[in-house]
């Protein structure tokens, strides 16, 4: 719920201009056809504008986890990694998407990484191989995360020519993500996205 | 089943082959039980140990795969790693593997990333590992394929980073060496092989040491469903085996691990077993044959001895089977025996009662003939003599007429046992009835006949002690000396009766030798009664009559017929000749009746104060038509019945008074006179007297002879008129012949007389004058 919040507030501005649009609602699904909750699905449009980086992005470190699992940001934005836990944390993201190694080992000490590549950067921690979480860099405004039953309803998507995508790590695919074209009419596109099986 | 075709030596034979054979079936059952069982023991141990080891070498197998992953894990997880492959740094990622192979003993190291690609590999193995990843189901790690002839398995482990960037896969080729170091650590001594499909579908072993076969396919196909054990035939040897499918990388398997163990090493621990069942058997089957064959023979021996002894009885000889032991054989052989012995027994005693007399125990007629013919015969040889010794008890029908047969027995073996006892150098037998034989044989003393006769006769002279009764006896004997008065039995025996005949012609209680003399008094005697035949037909017979003068009236009351024979060729012939041989022949009868008929007609002539008193003999008066003559020859003569009187003597009564009394009562009734003659000589007349109103006595004339002089016989005379003057009996005494004997009589009260006194028999004619003459009465008187 958190990250839906910040995510609303983040594109409260870009969509203002595109109030007219109609809303997009997009059901995911995995390879196995069950609808696929925690993903990511966002609608890249011909010449909309990038997101811009607000505020503060954070991934902490509590309960020997990290949270939010995924985190969507928009390209350019730092990431605080703050550590809440009395145990030391050793975040790191081998992705393409952004290397960077955290050596976290004192409570409330925070780092921060600036992402400046779209992609999903997998964080794990050295010392527990158990966390994962994911910090999804985005380019497009369209971008949500999929609720417990593989649903999200993106406003503002003007009508046209779009590519959905879906981006899950169980997805076998290379980057572990699926898009396709699909067109958005005045009244908006309620549709579905699955990965070949 | 005979005795002659029986073979006890089959029997044994049989007996023990029977034995043998049952025993070898018993035991064949027995040993294939034991088989199947120690078969089955085996297979059920020997699959346990597989299944152990099957199941060890599950466990070696997935400890394998956990060293090996483990290995794998170390490098995968490790950050450096991580990083060299996330950043696809091929030289770490290639150095980081080839220290992991020194380390971990693995010949094949690979990475695989995402996309397939392999890094450390090269060929067709660097293919399979990069397949492996992506082929390999969720939480397996490891699998095994076949590649070409070859069959590695492979393991893989992740490189996570958190998420999957990579695979780190090893390779270890399953190969003899592999498969010996698993063999080494099971139990029992199985072979580890590892088996492909072959393109055709077959299961066998790349090396060509497991060659394709339907039970090896059969076992690896059933293999996949559970374990199973089954038997196969690998090289011409046989082994239990099992299979072990091994997962490929999609589940199907690519290779298969046979483990086998051979049977002969498996039923080796049960063979000393087996040998063992095989020797008790085989020592137990000779001690089967020896113990038939003795048992057989302790039954067949007995059995033979019997049937040897059943031979020799049915030949006539008397056997004994020796008896051995209390069982059914010794007892059969104990009632073969008492068989055999009651045979034997039997035997003689119907030789026995053939040859012998029952009632005295003595050789009857046929032994001593037989004996005499024997003895005669030796004679011949030896030129010695022998004497028989024909012996006949005096009055001994009386005996057992007044007695009765009881006591005539007891008589008879009294004088058997006399016999016996005096004749301990001769035979003694009983020929029948009251006469005895007696045989001398070869040896005896000269006078020795004559003095055992003589012996014989005193000693039956003295009355004999019979059941508390005192009986008087005596004997005859009549002698004779084979082979003089006889070459063979029947003539010797028909002389000793002939001299018996004579003895007792004699006068009784004497004995006497044969003489030819006798010989031809004997066939006078059968001439006698060839002529008899021939008198009664051509009349020589004639009557003559006695008188009997009344002394009451003075005159001749009747006339008593006497028979004449008048011989035409020897002249007259005494009627104390003939009419022994007529009684003997039964000619007494015609001629009596012919008496009846002729005396009757001749009386009928006379005055009818004139009886005629006819002589009757026993037997004639016993023939059943005697009553019947009687009334035939009254009616025919016209005779007054009470003119005819029958004389009868005590010897009518002999057999049994009954019908006797019947007869007279009968003939009282038609009117006929009875008189009872011979009195005084009998045994019991007074009891006659009593039983039968006689119309006349007569007294014998052995009494009137003596009547002079001899007190006793004239008091035994006046006893007799006394008695019958009482009874109202008549009285004639007979054979009187002078005067003081007619003066005692008739002083004594006899009322009439017979006599020469008076006047011998004469013939029919004389008779009638003396009737009409006066004078014979006075002369009389
Ligand atoms: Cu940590």
């Amino acid at each position: 719920m958190f990250n839906r919040i910040c995510l609303a507030s983040g594109l409260w501005i870009l969509t203002a201009a595109a109030s007219l649009a109609s809303p997009v609602t997009v059901v995911a699904k995995g390879a196995d056809g069950r609808v696929l909750s925690g993903a990511v699905v966002s609608i890249t449009v011909a010449g909309a504008p990038r997101p811009q980086p607000r505020g503060t992005y954070t991934m902490s470190q509590q309960n020997i986890a990290f949270a939010p699992h995924v985190l969507i940001v928009p390209v350019g934005a730092t990431v605080s990694f703050p550590n809440r836990d009395r145990v030391r944390h050793h975040a790191y993201s081998f992705s393409p998407a952004k290397r960077f190694e955290l050596k976290l080992y004192g409570r409330d000490e925070t780092k921060s990484v600036t992402f400046d590549r779209p992609g999903v950067a997998a964080i794990g921690c050295n010392i527990h191989d158990a966390m994962s979480a994911f910090v999804f860099v985005t380019t497009t405004p369209f971008v949500a995360i999929t609720d417990g039953s593989g649903r999200v309803v993106i406003d503002g998507v003007p009508p046209g020519q779009v590519s959905l995508a879906l981006w899950h790590p169980s997805i076998r695919a290379p980057n572990n993500s699926v898009s396709r074209p699909a067109i958005v009419a005045a009244g908006g596109l309620a549709t579905e996205i699955a990965p070949a099986r | 089943m005979t005795f002659s075709k029986f073979r006890p030596t089959q029997l044994r034979t049989r007996m023990a082959a029977l034995y043998a054979g049952l025993f070898i079936l018993g035991f064949v059952v027995v040993a294939i039980v034991a088989q199947v069982m120690i078969e089955g023991q085996a297979r059920r141990s020997v699959t346990a140990e597989m299944v152990t080891s099957g199941t060890v070498y599950d466990r070696i197998w997935a400890l394998r795969e956990q060293s090996l992953t483990g290995t794998s894990d170390v490098l995968a997880r490790d950050f450096g790693f991580r990083s060299a492959v996330a950043s696809g740094d091929q030289l770490t990622i290639l150095s980081a593997l080839e220290t992991l192979k020194a380390r971990a003993k693995v010949p094949v190291a690979a990475v695989v990333g995402l996309d397939g690609s392999v890094t450390g590999a090269t060929g067709p193995l660097a293919q399979a590992m990069a397949q492996l990843p992506f082929q390999l189901a969720d939480g397996r790690r490891d699998a095994v394929i076949g590649l070409g002839g070859d069959t590695y398995r492979l393991v893989s482990s992740p490189v996570l980073a958190p998420t999957e960037i990579g695979w780190v896969v090893f390779a270890v080729r399953l190969d003899a060496g592999e498969m010996r170091s698993l063999e080494k650590l099971s139990a029992i001594p199985m072979v580890a092989t590892i088996l492909q499909r072959s393109p055709a579908g077959h299961w066998q072993s790349a090396d060509g040491v497991v060659p394709p076969t339907s039970d090896i396919d059969t076992l690896v196909s059933s293999s996949r469903v559970s374990r199973v054990i089954s038997t196969i035939d690998v090289g011409g040897k046989e082994f239990y085996a099992l299979a072990r499918p091994l997962a490929g990388p999609q589940g199907e398997a690519q290779a298969v691990m046979l483990l086998r163990y051979s049977t002969s090493l498996a039923l080796a621990p049960f063979r000393p077993i087996q040998f063992g069942i095989l020797l008790a058997g085989l020592i137990v089957l000779a001690l089967v044959i020896l113990g038939s064959l003795r048992l057989a023979g302790a039954i067949a021996r007995p059995i033979t001895a019997l049937q040897r002894a059943a031979q020799a009885l049915e030949e006539g000889n008397r056997t004994e089977v020796d008896v051995i032991g209390t069982d059914e054989i010794g007892q059969l052989a104990d009632s073969f025996n008492r068989m055999s012995a009651g045979i034997v027994e039997r035997e003689s005693r119907i030789t026995h009662l053939a040859f012998h007399d029952q009632l005295t125990d003595l050789p009857n007629r046929a032994f001593f003939r037989q004996s005499l013919d024997e003895k005669l015969s030796r004679l011949t040889r030896t030129g010695e003599q022998l004497a028989v010794l024909y012996l006949d008890l005096d009055g001994f029908k009386s005996v057992n007429d007044t007695l009765g047969h009881p006591v005539g027995d007891a008589l008879l073996r009294s004088v058997a046992k006399v016999l016996l006892g005096l004749t301990p150098d001769g035979l003694v037998a009983r020929l029948g009835g009251d006469e005895f034989a007696i045989i001398l044989s070869s040896g005896f003393e000269k006078d020795r006949p004559r003095a055992l006769a003589q012996s014989i006769i005193d000693a039956l002279v003295e009355p004999m002690l019979v059941d508390g009764l005192c009986i008087p006896t005596g004997a005859s004997l009549g002698i004779a000396i084979g082979p003089d008065d006889g070459a063979n039995s029947v003539q010797l025996l028909k002389n000793a009766d002939l001299a018996l005949y004579r003895a007792k012609q004699d006068g009784r209680g004497v004995f006497h030798f044969f003489e030819a003399s006798l010989d031809q008094a004997a066939r006078e005697r059968r001439q006698i009664e060839l002529d008899l035949r021939s008198a009664l037909k051509t009349g020589q017979f004639e009557l003559n009559y006695q008188p009997i003068f009344d002394l009451n009236a003075h005159r001749i009351g009747c006339f008593e017929a006497l028979i004449r024979w008048n011989h035409p060729v020897r002249g007259p012939i005494s009627p104390v000749d003939f009419i022994p041989v007529a009684e003997d022949t039964g000619l007494i009868v015609a001629i009596g009746e012919w008496v009846l008929h002729e005396a009757c007609r001749q009386a009928a002539t006379w005055p009818g104060h004139v009886r005629v008193a006819i002589n009757v003999s026993a037997l004639q008066f016993r023939h059943p038509g005697f009553a019947a003559t009687v009334m035939q020859v009254l009616a025919r003569s016209g005779l007054q019945p009470n003119r005819l009187e029958i004389e009868i003597t005590e010897s009518v009564f002999l057999d049994g008074d009954g019908p006797v009394m019947a007869l007279l009562q009968k003939l009282r009734s038609l009117g006929v006179r009875i008189a009872l003659d011979d009195f005084g000589t009998g045994y019991s007349s007074l009891s006659y007297l009593r039983s039968f109103a006689f119309d006349k006595i007569k007294i014998d004339k052995s009494f009137v002879d003596t009547i002079v002089g001899d007190a006793s016989a004239s008091a035994i005379v006046s006893a007799i008129v006394v008695l019958a003057t009482a009874l109202k009996m008549e009285t004639t005494a007979e054979g009187v012949e002078d005067a003081l004997q007619l003066a005692e009589l008739r002083d004594k009260g006899c009322s009439s007389i017979q006599g020469y006194y008076y006047s011998r028999p004469v013939n029919g004619a004389a008779a009638f004058e003396m009737i009409s003459d006066p004078n014979f009465a006075a002369a009389a008187a």
